[in-house]
């Protein structure tokens, strides 16, 4: 079954004669459960096509379908409310909310949809992420690596439909990018998330199950069950 | 050749203790008058601190630079400001333009700040070569990426500096214009015989240049002619 | 869970200390502006109404007249009346002297509507028991006191009754001369024959109900009036019914603001309303722009619309909760400070002015309000945008500059000051509302400099007084009353004693004809419509010429005029214009009854001789009549420009309104007075004294009044010219205040704007820092964005206070004759200067303690 299906997608900045084809015409679709990585150069369209998969974003032209729903049908609250239930983000500089603890940064979605708290999931999910011990700790308190697993966590906990991941390691040292890549790998696979990555970095490309790579707003190729990506 | 740019024994730690992050390891680097050269590495290698450390921006922890001749270390804040408009030239991956400024009025801000007079028959030439004659009273806000970044680099090149440097040139920029970007780099470098240190996260991009530098963790671990100059 | 969003709200809240501390001081500043012009209406308002209560001695909404017991009854149980005092009148005392005291039977609550509850001792109980005013005691021949024995002799239905009576209690009088006595309904129970009703018989009001009385809701109280009226059984409207029942509204309590005051506060709430606004919104608005990431995160993690508003909404409760509570402590007691400032402007015109203002819920419920809603029209586009952004947007938002231009003509090189300015323009109506609200100050603080510098000090004080002191009986001082009767003349022996004061130069005591002057009359050929009135207060007819002008008529129906004797002294201070300007040579004339001088009212703007009043030529000639019999003929010798000094004291006209009318003002030297008038009355007696002498008459005159004399009062050149200045530092003060609220808050937007733009564009900084920008071209460059904006603020300021002064200002200040138009600048240079000198100092300090480290952490800071 697919997550996401994109048909001709376009996207367009601006106007006139400095508009922008962030998005040109892209097709993809991605199967529930599946780890996959989004490569390609800067400016390819990478993050727009994430962001508008989590609903940031409306799409100039095209159809996108993100379990089962489309998005160009919704309002700007319906948006809204299907980010908090079906989006987990995990951004490149963590965006935790600085007067949060790290529990109640994981519990924030929650928060919002005046939802009940699973003790148990959220007890395993943190355990996971190795958080056990920072939950009562504020994110400044955190290093990266730390901060980074919060994030993950909080994208988990409304157990979304997908996980989208903008460069998570960018802003992590080599080793520390490896290790969080790791665990949110393991973390999808206990929870049976789908997980969209968007990395540079082409040795953690090789931890995915399939890969798609975009070149000027299309996709270029998409392979499935590869380990390592075309150069 | 004489070496423009003499990096000895370059060191930079951020933090103390347990969280101390090495940016910067032992990096020892010359450069020749003239030359194009790519430094490459993965987020997190120290590609930019080095940038940093080159450009007088920040201060090395140990070691130190020489270029043309004057060693930064032994330069104040004033000094070395000063030293920097004459002797470095910048261009950054978000183009850092003064967006109240017109395109004209940016390229030759830093020779105002000296209340220097252009060097009119140079800067036209640079304007000419980098395609920007008919935007020069334009406001960077109108322009296109690719057009921003041209407009840097001229600001850059327009006091004769020692060297140029510029870190993720392209970042911000589809493949097609990061091409044409690095080619007019490319030729600049050889028309006005320009030293150009970049830096990139693209292999692509780097095999433009005469040289590549790649660091990886705060060390270099490749420095090599490139492969398309070689051929 | 819905805990967590106030758990984030209550610690965004606490982290962003520097922005509270910015709004709690916006909205304070706003709430003092409200709470201190709420207090000074109010308190003016009230001060105001108290005062004209005390001069018409009841502070009740309204009073009926003449009605039975069963009426009053009636009235009682009805529901129309939240109070209903008992008032049965018996009759005015004949044992008294000077002082009129009205015999009542009073309630209490009567008696507590009309002031004369007793401070000392207690309500009458027994039917002996009476309270009086200190005042009526004295006259009476008693020393206020409890349980003092004191007769009443009254004269009731024909009957004639002297009844020694016992003081239960006393107050102090609110006037030298006339004050009530009452006694309980024991009174009533114990002489009945007294109280025997037969008002429709003869209209003999003793034995008839009176009643003051109180209403909840004031709306249509006239029309409801004349209602109950009829309900009771009574004829409101004719007079000489038998069932007359007079009915009339409190005037006093009842007052109507006038369309211009209504206007003035409906004005200056705008303002500062406005005022708040500007400042208020700037503070949201950077708040919101500083945090705008935060937003697109809170937006991206799926937070509605609707809870980042709650989130925002919430944040400005509690700021307002912290900001208002302050400002309204503040501004109570500052508007309670300047409230006295205000009231000394009337002070001169009316007596015994009562200057506070308590703290009325209602005052702090009005400000708050008014707050309240400030703080919500500002917050409403800040919170807007936080709650809209785009997601994606917040993360990339940059305020860009150039607007909507795509070129500019490029200078030659890119210098520091064209770069600040350009910096200008990257916000527009931030930097619109910032030079605004300099703006407003500089002209605030300009009109309001004009306007005090143009108030002509010394033309008042000249036109109120022309001597050192002047005397004169206490009611030729009230607005409501006014010298025509004989029995206010000064008594020689006052006159005497203040004559034989050392350093008296100048003295002269001035006649002036009264009501009881109507035997001498004068012809000056002026004819009369016919058509006539009589005059309640002075019992005089008076009648009407074409334009409408009244005046006052004697027996023969003859005109009464306004005449005046007084020594040569006192004429030589007068202002001849026509005729004999020579004031010895006239005098001279006069006393060998050669002719008269005849004054004329001026128009006071131009203090030329008002043509209105000018009626008769010099040379031409005026008869005089005593007793219908002509006994002189006068030709006019010259003519005067009349001063208030000359007409009566101060700013009072009521005496003169009262007898002559419109008149001719006649002036006699003393002699000629005497001879021409049976018993002629002093009216005033104005003298100078040396110098140095004035501390020790105005003492002496003071303890006069104190000791010997409670009838008197006096006007002293000092004291005008202290009202009248006064009124120019309540200019000052009033718009001073505001103009410095304008310049605080105006401070307050560009402290906010600079360090926000400092913070904001620390990128920015770092890439000029980086191509080479030292830090003193940095700093050069931020100190001229301060500058610039207190520059265009100065520049616009200048203009506008330049424009207004001679517009605006000019046309009030002509309007007004105590004035003199005298265009300044000073203040407004004043106020630049400052301006600019903060402008300039506060970006330098801003960037001092904002910008600190190196380029490469600058750069990390702002990503």
């Amino acid at each position: 079954m697919d997550i996401v299906r994109i048909r001709n997608l376009k996207k367009y900045f601006g106007s006139g004669e400095h508009r922008v084809k962030a998005l040109d015409g892209l097709s993809l679709s991605i199967e529930k459960g599946r780890f996959t990585v989004i490569v390609g150069a800067s400016g390819s369209g990478k993050t727009t096509l994430l962001n508008t998969i989590g609903g940031l974003y409306r799409p100039t032209a095209g159809e996108i379908l993100v379990d089962g729903v489309n998005l160009a049908e919704l309002s700007e609250d319906q948006l809204t409310v299907f980010r908090r239930r079906r989006v987990g983000f995990v951004f490149q500089d963590y965006r935790l909310i600085p007067e949060l603890t790290v529990r109640e940064n994981i519990l924030f979605p929650l928060a919002l949809d005046d939802a009940r708290v699973d003790e148990v999931f959220f007890g395993k999910l943190a355990g996971c992420l190795g958080l056990g011990g920072k939950l009562d700790a504020f994110p400044y308190r955190l290093s990266g690596g730390e901060q980074q697993c919060a994030a993950i966590a909080r994208a988990l906990i409304t157990r979304p439909a997908i996980v989208l991941a903008d460069e998570p390691t960018g802003s992590l040292d080599v080793k520390t990018g490896q290790n969080v890549m790791g665990l949110l790998k393991m973390t999808v696979e206990v929870f049976h998330q789908t997980l969209l990555v968007i990395t540079h970095d082409l040795e953690l490309a090789q931890m995915a199950e399939s890969v798609v790579r975009l070149r000027d707003g299309k996709t270029e190729v998409q392979k499935c069950d590869l380990c390592v990506p075309g150069v | 050749m004489e070496s423009i740019l003499k990096a000895v024994g370059l060191k930079k730690y951020y933090g103390s203790g347990e969280t101390r992050v090495r940016a910067l390891d032992g990096v020892d680097l010359e450069i020749e008058q003239g030359t194009f050269t790519a430094v490459i590495g993965t987020s997190g290698s120290g590609k930019s601190t080095l940038l940093n450390m080159l450009g007088g921006l920040d201060v090395p922890t140990e070691g130190s630079v020489q270029i043309a001749g004057t060693k930064l270390g032994n330069l104040s804040r004033e000094q070395a400001t000063v030293f920097r408009r004459k002797q470095i030239g910048f261009v950054f991956q978000n183009y850092n333009l003064i967006p109240v400024l017109t395109v004209w009025e940016n390229i030759v801000f830093p020779l105002s700040l000296d209340r220097q007079k252009p060097d009119r028959e140079f800067v036209e030439n640079v304007v000419k070569l980098l395609g920007l004659k008919d935007k020069l009273d334009s406001l960077p806000g109108q322009l296109s990426g690719g057009q921003q970044q041209r407009a840097a680099i001229a600001r850059a090149l327009a006091s004769k500096p020692a060297i140029v440097l510029a870190d993720e040139p392209t970042g911000n920029l589809d493949s097609k214009t990061s091409d044409d970007v690095v080619g007019l780099l490319k030729r600049t470098s050889r028309e006005f015989h320009q030293t150009i240190v970049m830096i990139t996260h693209n292999p692509e991009i780097a095999q433009m240049a005469d040289r590549i530098v790649r660091i990886e963790d705060g060390r270099i671990v490749d420095n090599c002619v490139s492969y398309k100059s070689r051929l | 869970m819905e805990d967590m969003l106030r758990v984030l709200t209550r610690r965004s809240f606490r982290a962003g200390k520097a922005r509270n501390l910015m709004a709690v001081l916006a909205i304070a500043l706003t709430a003092v502006l409200f709470t201190a012009i709420t207090a000074i209406v109010m308190g003016a308002l009230e001060s105001f109404t108290l005062t004209m209560q005390m001069q018409k001695m009841s502070r009740s909404d309204g009073e009926i007249r003449y009605m039975t017991r069963e009426q009053f009854e009636e009235l009682r149980q009805s529901d129309f009346a939240k109070e209903v005092g008992l008032r049965i009148p018996v009759g005015f005392l004949t044992n008294g002297r000077r002082h009129n005291v009205e015999f009542d039977v009073e309630d209490e609550i009567q008696a507590k509507l009309t002031f004369c509850m007793p401070v000392y001792g207690s309500v009458p109980l027994r039917a002996n028991e009476v309270v009086a005013s200190d005042l009526a005691l004295r006259d009476l021949g008693v020393e206020p006191k409890v349980g003092a024995e004191v007769t009443v002799a009254f004269t009731a239905h024909g009957r004639e009754y002297v009844l020694p009576m016992v003081v239960s209690g006393w107050y102090e009088a609110l006037n030298g001369q006339m004050s009530v006595m009452w006694a309980g309904t024991a009174f009533r129970d114990a002489y009945p024959e007294i109280f025997c009703y037969t008002f429709p018989e003869d209209h003999d009001m003793t034995g008839t109900y009176f009643s003051d009385f109180t209403v909840g809701s004031k709306g249509h109280l006239e029309e409801r009036l004349r209602e109950l009226v009829f309900d009771l059984g009574g004829d409101p409207d004719d007079a000489n019914a038998p069932d007359y029942m007079q009915a009339v509204v409190n005037t006093a309590t009842n007052v109507r603001p006038s369309p211009f005051q209504a206007g003035a506060v409906v004005f200056f709430g705008l303002l500062f309303m406005a005022c708040g606004y500007l400042l208020i919104f700037n503070v949201f608005d950077i708040a919101v722009m500083r945090e705008i990431r935060r937003f697109g995160l809170y937006r991206t993690i799926g937070m509605s619309r609707r809870q980042v508003r709650g989130l925002m909404n919430r944040q400005a409760l509690w700021l307002s909760l912290l900001g208002i509570p302050m400002g309204l402590v503040i501004g109570f007691f500052a508007g309670r400070a300047a409230l006295p400032l205000m009231m000394s402007m009337v002070a001169t015109e009316y007596q015994n002015i009562a200057a506070d203002v308590s703290p009325s819920p209602l005052l702090f419920l009005i400000a708050g309000t008014l707050t309240g809603m400030t703080v919500f029209a500002s917050t409403r586009r800040p919170v807007r945008i936080a709650a809209n952004i785009p997601p994606m947007e917040a993360f990339c938002y940059v305020e860009r500059g150039g607007g909507r231009r795509a070129t500019r003509k490029s200078a030659l090189g890119a210098d520091i000051r064209r770069l600040a300015w350009s910096n200008l323009g990257r916000n527009r109506r931030r930097t619109a509302f910032i030079m605004l609200s300099l703006m407003l100050c500089v002209v605030l603080l300009n009109c309001a400099g004009t306007a005090s510098d143009s108030l002509d000090v010394e033309k008042e004080t000249a036109f109120m007084i022309r001597t050192d002191f002047a005397v004169v009986n206490v009611v030729s001082t009230s607005n409501t009353k006014g010298f025509f009767r004989h029995t206010d003349a000064l008594r020689p022996e006052t006159i005497e004693e203040i004559a034989a004061r050392p350093g008296v130069t100048g003295g002269s005591g001035i006649y002036k004809n009264t009501a009881e002057d109507a035997d001498v009359t004068y012809d000056f050929g002026h004819s009369l419509t016919g058509e006539t009135f009589v005059n309640d207060d002075s019992g005089l007819t008076f009648g009407f010429d074409e334009i409408y002008n009244s005046y006052g008529l004697g027996n023969d129906g003859r005109f009464i005029c306004n005449v005046y004797g007084m020594e040569e002294v006192a004429l030589a201070r007068m202002d001849l214009r026509e005729g004999e300007r020579d004031a010895h040579a006239l005098y001279e004339k006069m006393s060998k009854g050669e002719g008269v001088l005849v004054g004329v009212p001026v128009d006071r703007r131009d203090m030329s001789l008002n043509p209105i009043m000018d009626l008769v030529e010099v040379g031409e000639r005026i008869q005089v009549y005593k007793d219908g019999v002509p006994v002189l003929d006068l030709p006019v010798l010259a003519k005067a420009a009349l001063s208030s000094d000359d007409e009566e004291i101060g700013y009072t006209a009521n005496g003169v309104n009262e007898v002559g009318g419109d008149g001719l003002f006649l002036y006699f030297p003393s002699r000629v007075f005497e001879e021409l008038y049976d018993d002629p009355a002093v009216y005033k007696y104005s003298f100078d004294v040396e110098e140095g002498y004035e501390e020790e008459m105005t003492e002496f005159l003071e303890d006069y009044m104190e000791e010997t004399d409670p009838d008197i009062n006096y006007l002293s050149a000092r004291a005008a010219r202290e009202s009248s200045e006064g009124t120019q530092k309540m200019i000052r003060f009033v718009g001073g205040f505001v103009g410095l609220i304008f310049g605080l808050a105006g401070v307050l937007n560009l402290i906010n704007t600079i360090v926000t733009s400092i913070l904001t564009r620390r990128h920015e900084f770092a890439t000029m820092e980086s191509v080479g920008m030292t830090r003193g071209q940095l700093t050069k460059m931020i100190v001229y964005e301060g500058v610039f904006y207190a520059a265009g603020a100065c520049l616009l300021g200048l203009i506008l206070a330049a424009v207004l002064n001679l517009t605006l200002v000019k046309r009030m200040v002509d309007s007004m004759w105590q004035f003199t138009f005298r265009f300044t600048l000073t203040p407004a240079l004043g106020a630049c200067g400052v301006l600019l000198l903060v402008a300039a100092v506060v970006p330098a300090a801003a960037l001092g303690c904002f910008h600190k480290g190196s380029i490469v952490e600058q750069l990390r800071m702002a990503e």
